[in-house]
């Protein structure tokens, strides 16, 4: 049962309206029920994965608190072998069974990185261990999230599963109007888009290169629309039910440098990388060569998280290489500003930073995109070929979307990118609607399903591609 | 836990007017051709006495609107496109919830058919037909409200959990056809949409030149009795039959390879089993595969109105079907079928193609005047001299080089032919009494007693024209066109 199934939209509705009624106190066992079923109809073998994941961290944590003489003691170097023998066995798990051959592996690199985290959490001293193996149970398996994240803590995610809050008519259409923009997202653009963009780069060598520079262009819009559009109805779905997750995207393509983008793409992961991985191996503390290996190492193992394929591993180095680019041309850029004399608050250098990071981002998705590192370096030498009457003469019609088509998916981009101006600016949509006299609020509402019903790319016809993170 | 009693009633009424949206945006979007060929059916069902069942053959090729001018029997056309046996038992099965027929006519075009499945097919059938064949079971299984019945038939009809969704629920398959409304998507919100003025038929006008003539199968042993096609005929059979409903099969006139042949062969013999009377218009020559078909698998509709008729001789003779004419119950019925005698008429005199014009008004229902002049090309044109010769028996149009004339009066029931240096003199008709005299090879003489200053034939700027049609009143004599073509071959383009 994916999130975009007729089963789910049952679904979510009578396990809202029973966990409504059921006792706060009782309401983590009726989630890890629901959280159980949902995984089990996705998979049965992959839900044995997920139970030995499980089972290994939940007994991982107690021994390393047994060990240690308790949760408030200083661990010991017995503590320090468990957690590492837990992570070995959790990362080569997810190693060997993420590519879904040996048993099905769905959302694997999700819970496993939720429960390493949880695991280094309760050895630090900042996490005690979970005594109670239902609770355990359902913070990895929580099904809003199992299957893209985000990857949430379990310092966030226990208390709220221990003594869930009150849902109310507010939370609930807080969370219900989430939920509709997480669907537009991936129906109405994502998926849209991802049709003029799987049949460009199906055959790029045969496709003029004005397309293939706006198939790459609208695959940086189809990726972000997918994976937020994913995030969104996860953070929807669990507001209703009456748990808060953390946001996953910030308007990241407002960002301006690449340090930013990355505090605003895919959040719980960036955190989790920087407060598992790059701290601890010194961060920025142990000098500026070092801390430039440590950008490195933590964007290759990004890379590596996301795919086997070497593709994987240069996108993840690339956006390192910005970074360190970006350090050590700091000072010279800074010279630059001061000699001409250039505003740094002004609009115009702020839009064209938040272009040039667009456009350093953009490039490096297609090595995410591609099939291969020469299918990559074909793509980008193919986009530099100057073809504009592919605009006027019918070829951009030519690749799966019509012209309605095509322009629905451009007035999605427009929109997309309207709310992430206002977003970046502090304002909450979500609030201000809900701010409005109930017809307005209806009406954009009843509007946004009925542009999901009748725009989204689901139903005959054309399958609605698996949500693209999940399969990382 | 507190739930506000504001609260709820909120939810309930956005919750109500949500799905009166989703609902008529569920109407507007979705394909109307089911519900435009079905739609008179579920407003008549209680007069309809005959129902037609099988393939788009059927469609094409029976209309009630004749049947009900010429016999006064109220039938309704449940062809499918493409549908194959199993497809028509279960849309007879959906039907018979609404209607109670006294007679049920079954074609068997396509009894060869040996699949289950409709979207599996076998694998000599391409991706694309069986596209196709999903969406022709549209056109049959659309209009029919979701319910335990029509669960069933999709079950049979559709292997493939998913692709049964989209009949189940339609929206699934056309929520995205926002790209193609037009303003009859809109009507049906009110329910003004268009409809089939055929009850269920649907004419064509085209002229298959070349059908195809097959071999007869080595042997008379049919299919060989096991087929699904088979198997669901005997269905159809059996459950008409278990209702007490006369049950008539037929295979209406196409150009049928041998394998049809077969199929006749095998519809035959089930028949026999069942002593159900069998109607094999192949072989009675009815309809005339040169003139009367679209195309090599469906008839036009002048061998759809020979058809219609014929089939309505053998129901008529059975007595037990009541004629409705002049029952004020049953005026629409009249008024369509008046309707589509207008079409015929309107074709016969307005039509493009020197064909179709031959053809229909060949149906007697306008008065014609054709003159071909000598040297036409047309006189080298076996499908053009068949069409002449429909209107007679004689075989002047055969052996003449021209110039030829034949003038088709109706009112008065004569046919006049004249060819070489024959003349006419002094033949009544409704124009007038008419003249007609050969003088040279552009020019020749045709008037009435009544306008002897106004040579009908000869046009100057015209001249160059060598087949010239006019048709006029049969009552009034007013004329009703004046048509000149040129002949290239068998290719003929219109002045």
């Amino acid at each position: 049962m994916q999130f975009v199934s007729f089963g789910f939209l049952i679904m979510l509705p009578i396990v809202a309206l029973i966990n409504f009624f059921i006792p706060r106190k009782y309401r983590y066992i009726w989630l890890l029920v629901v959280s159980a079923l949902f995984y089990l109809s996705l998979d049965m073998k992959a839900a044995a994965v997920m139970a030995g994941t499980v089972v290994v961290t939940y007994f991982a944590a107690l021994l390393m608190e047994k060990v240690s003489g308790g949760a408030d003691e200083k661990r010991t170097k017995t503590a320090a072998v468990i957690l590492a023998l837990a992570i070995v066995i959790e990362v080569a798990a997810m190693l060997v069974f993420r590519s879904g051959k040996i048993l099905g592996a769905i959302g694997i690199s999700f819970y496993m990185l939720k429960s390493i985290g949880y695991l280094v959490d309760v050895y630090r001293g900042d996490d005690i261990a979970e005594h109670n193996p239902l609770m355990l149970a359902l913070f990895v398996s929580f099904f809003p999230q199992v299957l893209s994240g985000p990857i949430e803590r379990s310092g966030n995610m226990m208390p709220q599963f221990a003594y869930p809050v009150t849902v109310d008519f507010d939370r609930f259409r807080d969370g219900f109007l989430q939920c509709l923009w997480g669907y537009f997202l991936k129906l109405v653009i994502a998926d849209r888009l991802a049709i003029f963009v799987n049949s460009v780069y199906q055959a790029p060598e045969s496709a003029q290169g004005t397309i293939v520079a706006i198939a790459t262009v609208l695959y940086s819009f189809e990726i972000y629309c997918d994976f937020a559009g994913y995030s969104a109805i996860a953070i929807g779905v669990a507001r209703i039910l009456g748990i808060d997750v953390m946001k996953n995207f910030d308007s990241p393509y407002m960002a301006k440098s690449i340090a930013e983008f990355w505090r605003r793409w895919h959040i719980s992961l960036s955190g989790w990388l920087k407060d598992y991985i790059y701290i601890p191996l010194g961060g920025n503390r142990k000098g500026t060569v070092r801390k430039y290996i440590n950008v490195l190492i933590v964007f290759a193992i990004s890379g590596i998280w996301h795919g086997s394929a070497l593709t994987f591993l240069v996108w993840g180095l690339l956006h390192a290489v910005y970074q360190i680019l970006g350090f050590v041309t700091q000072p010279l850029r800074d010279k630059v500003v001061e000699t001409l004399k250039i505003d740094r608050n002004g609009l115009s250098h702020r839009t064209m930073k938040t272009i040039f990071t667009f456009l350093l981002v953009n490039l490096a998705w297609v090595f995410f995109r591609a099939s291969s590192l020469e299918q990559a370096l074909l793509i980008i030498k193919k986009s530099f070929e100057f073809t504009p009457w592919v605009l006027s003469d019918e070829t951009l019609f030519k690749f799966g979307l019509s012209h309605g088509s095509f322009n629905i998916g451009i007035a999605g981009i427009v929109l997309l990118i309207i709310m992430d101006v206002l977003n970046f600016n502090g304002v909450e949509m979500r609030e201000r609607i809900i701010k409005q006299s109930i017809w307005y609020r209806w009406i954009i509402m009843i509007g946004a399903i009925l542009a999901i019903l009748i725009f989204g790319i689901w139903g005959a016809g054309y399958n609605a591609s698996s949500f693209i993170y999940q399969q990382f | 836990m507190k739930i506000k009693i504001s609260s709820i009633l909120k939810t309930i009424a956005f919750l109500a007017a949500l799905c009166v949206c989703v609902f008529a945006t569920t109407i507007v979007l979705r394909s109307k051709d089911s519900d435009f060929k079905y739609g008179d059916f579920f407003d008549k069902a209680d007069q309809i006495d005959v129902l037609f069942i099988g393939s788009s053959h059927v469609i094409n090729a029976i209309n009630p609107a004749v049947l009900y001018g010429e016999y006064g029997i109220t039938s309704y056309n449940m062809g499918g496109h493409g549908s194959i046996m199993q497809a028509t038992y279960w849309e007879l099965k959906e039907a018979l919830q609404y209607c109670n027929p006294k007679c049920v006519v079954v074609d068997t075009f396509m009894l060869q058919k040996n699949y289950k499945y409709l979207d599996e097919m076998d694998e000599s059938y391409s991706d694309e037909e069986r596209a196709s064949s999903i969406s022709q079971l549209h056109l049959n299984m659309d209009c029919w409200p979701l319910n335990e019945l029509k669960v069933e038939a999709i079950n049979d009809l559709i292997k493939d959990d998913e692709v049964k969704k989209q009949f189940l629920a339609d929206f699934y398959v056309y929520h995205n056809r926002w790209e193609e409304l037009d303003k009859n998507d809109y009507k049906a919100l009110w329910g003004t949409q268009d409809r089939n003025e055929l009850f269920g038929a649907e004419m064509r006008y085209g002229m298959e030149l070349t059908p195809g003539i097959y071999p007869n199968p080595d042997d008379e042993n049919g299919l060989g009795g096991d087929t699904i096609g088979e198997e669901y005929l005997r269905k159809v059979i059996e459950e008409c039959q278990s209702r007490g409903i006369d049950v008539i099969v037929t295979f209406l006139t196409c150009s049928a390879t041998t394998d049809d042949k077969r199929a006749i062969d095998s519809a035959e013999i089930i028949c026999n089993d069942y002593g159900v009377e069998f109607v094999n218009m192949q072989d009675l020559g009815v309809v005339d595969l040169y003139t009367d078909l679209n195309d090599t698998g469906h008839m036009n509709a002048l061998g759809s109105i020979k058809a219609t008729k014929y089939i309505g001789e053998i129901l008529a003779e059975s007595g037990d079907l009541t004629d409705h004419r002049g029952d004020d119950a049953y005026a629409d019925w009249q008024r369509k079928t008046d309707a589509f005698h207008n079409d015929i008429y309107e074709m016969a005199v307005h039509s493009d193609s020197i064909y179709q014009q031959l053809n229909y008004l060949s149906e007697g229902k306008v008065s014609s005047i054709i003159y071909i002049n000598d040297g036409s090309q047309a006189f080298g044109d076996n499908q053009f001299q068949r069409l002449i010769h429909n209107y007679t028996v004689t075989p002047k149009i055969y052996h003449t080089d021209g110039p030829y004339i034949l003038i088709n009066d109706v009112a008065s029931g004569n046919i006049y032919e004249a060819s070489g240096s024959e003349t006419l003199d002094g033949v009544s008709t409704s124009l007038g009494t008419v003249h007609y005299q050969p003088v040279e090879h552009l020019f020749r003489l045709f008037y009435t007693d009544e306008d002897p200053e106004n040579n009908l034939l000869y046009d100057d700027s015209r001249f160059e024209y060598d087949i010239q049609i006019i048709t006029y009143d049969s009552e009034s004599g007013e004329i009703l066109s004046h048509n000149y073509y040129k002949s290239y071959g068998s290719n003929y383009t219109k002045g």
